[in-house]
């Protein structure tokens, strides 16, 4: 029998020798633990983010303002991403917001992104089908004391097998009626990824 | 006149014989103890610390609270008294004063510490609602 013959015998059984194997290699799904250490790969991730949240917090409660007792009205600002890479850095915010409120030692005026919506609400309460007594009025909004706001850097080295990328969260909380800075706090973070 | 000096002599005497870190009733080093017998420092780290999944052989040595308003603070010192690098990871469990949660689970967070090194780790209460507190620790790897 000669070579191309030959070769086009082998081919049908090796291919479904092929198929057979990628069915039988399945996906399977499971739920994790949503407060484990994840360390798939050295990027911007969970535990990074619950390890910010929960040192933010933790400091900033323990901020004179806030240990003051007065229930201070906060508004968060933005968290500048100064890294190379994409971080929803709103949802840093968010879970500190959580926080904070679940401690019931500040209250949080609505934020920018958040205007449009609460101003759309009232306007709809205006309208003729609302109740006047029922109906929220324009004009009583609060207005923030405090607003927060910071940035996350970070410094990325990399050589042959080994990349570490080091991660510096930092926040700030500011008097918005005199411009003093009430707290301050930073978040370390180091990771290292080494090949073989 | 007698008896003055009798009493104060007496009362001198039950000042030295209580133990630094056990003059309030139900601590110990500052930290809530409620009716567990605690009489040193190793008895309150038994007490307070659990270890989930992997153990470690990082252990607690020493730990100390305070108030700080109506949050309880915490500092507790790890060792490692190995000659290797540890790998582990640590939360607190707070508790309020009907022995319920009074707080989320908290996440994990990982920690290294160096060969032959101890490190001390502090936190704050998220809440006044927490009256105690469990450190759990485990081993990542």
């Amino acid at each position: 029998m000669n070579r191309p013959a030959r070769m086009h015998r082998l081919a049908f059984p090796l291919l479904a020798a092929l198929a057979l194997a990628a069915g039988c290699a399945q996906e399977q799904t499971r739920y994790g633990d949503a407060k484990g250490v994840e360390t798939v790969n050295n990027q911007f991730g969970s535990t990074d983010l619950q390890m910010i949240a929960e040192s933010m917090t933790r400091s900033m409660l323990q901020a004179p303002v806030i240990v003051a007792g007065n229930l201070p009205v906060v508004t968060v600002q933005e968290v500048k991403n100064k890294t190379s890479e994409y971080i929803d850095t709103r949802a840093i915010t968010d879970s500190i917001r959580s926080e904070m409120q679940k401690g019931g030692k500040v209250r949080f005026a609505v934020d920018a992104p958040g205007m449009n919506p609460q101003i759309d609400e009232i306007k709809r309460q205006q309208g003729e089908y609302y109740a006047k007594e029922h109906a929220v009025e324009k004009g009583q909004m609060v207005g923030a004391q405090y607003r927060l706001e910071g940035n996350i850097t970070s410094i990325v080295k990399q050589v042959r097998d080994t990349k570490d990328v080091y991660y510096k969260v930092n926040l700030q909380l500011w008097n918005i009626r005199n411009g003093l800075l009430e707290w301050s706090d930073e978040k370390e973070i180091r990771k290292t990824t080494t090949r073989g | 006149m007698r008896y003055a000096w009798t009493i104060v002599a007496v009362l001198l005497v039950a000042g030295c014989a209580t133990k630094k870190g056990f003059e309030v009733p139900g601590q110990a080093f500052g930290c809530p103890i409620g009716d567990a017998k605690v009489s040193s420092m190793e008895d309150l780290v038994k007490l307070k610390v659990a270890m989930e999944g992997t153990r470690t052989t990082v252990v607690p040595t020493e730990m100390r609270c305070s108030k700080s308003g109506d949050l309880l603070k915490i500092d507790a010192n790890l060792n490692n008294d190995s000659r290797s690098v540890k790998r582990i990871s640590y939360k607190f469990r707070w508790i309020d004063r009907e022995g319920m949660r009074a707080a989320d689970e908290e996440a994990w967070k990982p920690l290294l510490m160096y060969e032959n090194s101890n490190l001390v780790i502090n936190t704050v209460s998220p809440t006044g609602k927490a009256a105690d507190f469990r450190l759990i620790l485990r081993s990542q790897e």
